[in-house]
């Protein structure tokens, strides 16, 4: 089924000149810490701790409301660090899912109401399924399919899934446009 | 649902086998030409890698291993993956070394379940260091297994000594004139013919197992003492450890991963492969990729009328070109017969046809280099013949007939459409391209760059009842540019019509208003 439009409005949505386009009802925390590569679409009431540590996202980038995107942090003998989370390109971030993975692949989707565990690497092509939670320090492998809680491997992946990926976030980039006025 | 987000499911292609797929889930063979479903190939396992640590192991290794990995738990209580937890501990006498020593110990995360719950002591290296558990029964299932593989080899061993006697019963000539082989070697002076060894009964037979006639007596503790199920085993628990099955939860042992793998497919006609991955397993490239997604036209469903039975409604598909080559596209009914290979089409037999005058061509004129024209010919001979092959045994395989009934019918558009060759640098032409495709305007509602937007009109049946899932129709032909011989052979790219059949699910009929 091809995406329908999906209209924001436009005094709601600070657009940059790489063409992120970033919702004024966001909390970006410590936002020199943010780096949005490009096309990234963050929509309303998403959290991006970029106070803990940096967070870099790649090109083509969907955060989905009311999501958080919050650096993994490890215990030490004294205290705890945290370590910056990366995101590679062609990401989708379902709406309420918590993510503190370490490592985000390209062409990753997660879907939505998921907890992603601290210092998870999710590798490239994988599919977290809705309402997944994945305990901490668990490694996605590429063309697999996670889901349940505990998440655990529940399928493969068709070998183009990085091609739908693409079309997918291009075309969701795309299709969501700014209100027409009406006068 | 194969992609979950995208709901690509409404759309599917109907494979050379007759099982529908979506499209993301076909190969396209293009040395067959035809479109291939995990069913229709061959799946070889290319290399085997932990899914953890990312290790890739050579088959070998992994087969001596028992395909596990040597790095990574899971564990046994919740399957999740243990990770490797440091713990420094202070040495008893703290005047003998200042340094903390490093210990390692394995801990879930999910389930809190740690390798000291078991008593199992610290490590001093992170990995590679944990003991291994040997079953009881492991050293008599060897015996075992080492005595059948005897008996397999003694056996053949017989069977060949059986054929060579059987040949020695043939009487031939030299035995009826009394010039035997066996004599005729004495004259001459050779050393008499070896007898042929009877193969030597070195098989070990193992000591059979005998029913012990002494059985435990009833431990009438099981009934009366009161159970704490925290102690005891979940089934799912003992069945991971197949081997031993543990009753307490004081016994559960590390288990190593078991190791992940990448396969090819191969088209099982031809055995041409047509996925290859690359070796490395984080890797998500493709040595060989023939996947049907990026050499059929997609379509997709963008907007369907309220469907009412008995009623016409409008519904736009979108058509996309995801290869190099303009094709184009015509409708035709959906039972109408496919042959296997298509026959080539005037344009595609010009074509080939100049090809081959250009071939003779060139065989003729002397200045160019006579033996690779000749080696030409040769294989356009050859690609003939492998053509002629395959159309033939295409015939003899008979598809299953399609499982999905179409209650649905669409007015086949006489017309045909032009798909433009695909180009990735479209998205960044900020200009609307100016095409010069003369389209017929009843059927291409709009399009851009490789992708049309087509108008077909679709009456749901009569009888229909409300709430039924409307599903129809189609065969699709395509104007298929095959560039695989034209790599091999310096010449044009053959080009042929390739049809197919596809079903769509527009979703549920509404009532009449």
């Amino acid at each position: 089924m091809e995406l329908q439009d999906s209209y924001y409005d436009k005094s709601d949505y600070v657009e940059t000149a790489s063409g992120n386009k970033v919702c004024r009802r966001t909390v970006l925390c410590g936002s020199q810490n943010i780096i949005l590569q490009g096309k990234v679409i963050v929509q309303a009431e998403a959290i991006i701790r970029g106070d803990l540590a940096n967070v870099r996202t790649g090109r083509y980038c969907i955060i989905s409301k009311e999501a958080v995107i919050r650096p993994p942090y490890k215990k030490f003998s004294k205290g705890v660090a945290f370590f910056p989370l990366n995101m590679g390109d062609h990401v989708y971030i379902g709406e309420k899912s918590v993510v503190s993975a370490a490592v985000i692949g390209n062409y990753v989707y997660i879907g939505k109401n998921c907890v992603i565990g601290r210092r998870c690497e999710l590798k490239d092509c994988c599919v977290i399924e809705d309402n997944t939670i994945l305990s901490p320090e668990t490694v996605v492998p590429p063309f697999s399919r996670f889901g349940g809680s505990p998440g655990t491997q529940i399928g493969t992946l068709p070998e183009v899934q990085a091609d739908i990926m693409v079309d997918y976030t291009r075309s969701y980039y795309q299709h969501f446009q700014p209100n027409k006025i009406i006068l | 649902m194969s992609a979950g987000f995208l709901d690509i499911d409404c759309v599917k292609y109907a494979c050379t086998c007759g099982l529908l797929k979506t499209l993301q889930q076909l190969y396209f063979c293009r040395y067959c030409s035809e479109l291939r479903c995990t069913f229709c190939v061959s799946h070889e396992v290319d290399s085997h890698f932990c899914g953890k640590c990312c290790e890739n192991l050579p088959s070998a290794e992994a087969r001596v291993k028992k395909n596990r990995c040597v790095n990574c738990f899971i564990c046994p209580s919740c399957r999740q993956e243990l990770s490797t937890r440091a713990a420094s501990k202070q040495p008893a006498n703290p005047e003998e070394s200042k340094a903390t020593k490093r210990t390692y110990y394995l801990s879930c995360l999910c389930c809190r379940w740690s390798s000291r719950d078991i008593g199992l002591p610290d490590q001093t290296a992170a990995t590679g260091s944990w003991p291994k558990r040997e079953s009881i029964h492991s050293n008599r299932i060897q015996e075992i297994v080492s005595m059948y593989k005897g008996l397999q080899e003694k056996e053949k061993l017989d069977k060949e000594f059986f054929k060579k006697k059987q040949k020695e019963k043939i009487i031939s000539y030299t035995d009826k004139t009394g010039i035997t082989a066996a004599a005729l070697r004495k004259r001459i002076g050779l050393p008499e013919d070896k007898p042929i060894l009877k193969p030597k009964n070195a098989v070990k037979i193992v000591t059979p197992s005998k029913a012990d006639e002494n059985i435990d007596d009833f431990d009438e503790e099981v009934l009366t003492k009161s159970i704490n199920l925290l102690e005891i085993t979940s089934i799912d628990q003992r069945l991971l450890q197949p081997d031993v099955q543990p009753k307490e939860i004081s016994n559960i042992f590390p288990i190593q991963k078991i190791l992940s793998i990448k396969r090819s497919l191969r088209c099982r006609r031809c055995e041409h492969n047509v996925s290859k991955p690359e070796y490395n397993p984080n890797s998500i490239k493709f040595k060989i990729q023939l996947f049907a997604y990026y050499h059929i036209p997609e379509v997709r469903i963008v907007t369907v009328e309220p469907l009412r039975a008995g009623q016409a409604c409008e519904l736009i598909l979108k058509f996309t070109n995801p290869t190099q080559h303009q094709t184009t596209v015509s409708f035709l009914p959906f039972d109408s017969p496919i042959e296997v290979k298509e026959a080539i089409p005037e344009e595609g037999a010009i074509s080939q046809e100049d090809s081959l005058e250009e071939l003779d061509k060139s065989s003729l004129t002397p200045s160019k280099k006579k033996s690779s024209s000749g080696t030409k010919l040769m294989s356009l001979v050859d690609t003939h013949i492998t053509l002629t092959t395959s159309r033939s045994s295409a015939r003899a395989l008979s598809p299953r007939s399609i499982a999905e009934s179409i209650n649905c019918t669409v007015d086949i558009p006489s017309s045909t459409f032009i798909l433009p060759p695909r180009d990735d640098a479209a998205e960044y032409d900020d200009f609307n391209e100016v095409h010069n495709i003369q389209d017929d305007k009843k059927l291409v509602v709009w399009r851009k760059s490789n992708k049309a937007y087509i108008k077909l009109v679709v009456t749901p049946n009569e009888d229909m009842p409300i709430d039924t899932t409307v599903t129809t129709g189609f065969t699709m032909s395509h104007l298929y540019t095959n560039t695989i011989a034209s790599v091999a052979d310096n010449k044009k790219p053959q080009k042929f019509n390739h049809n197919m059949r596809v079903i769509l699910k527009l979703g549920k009929s509404v009532g009449l208003n």
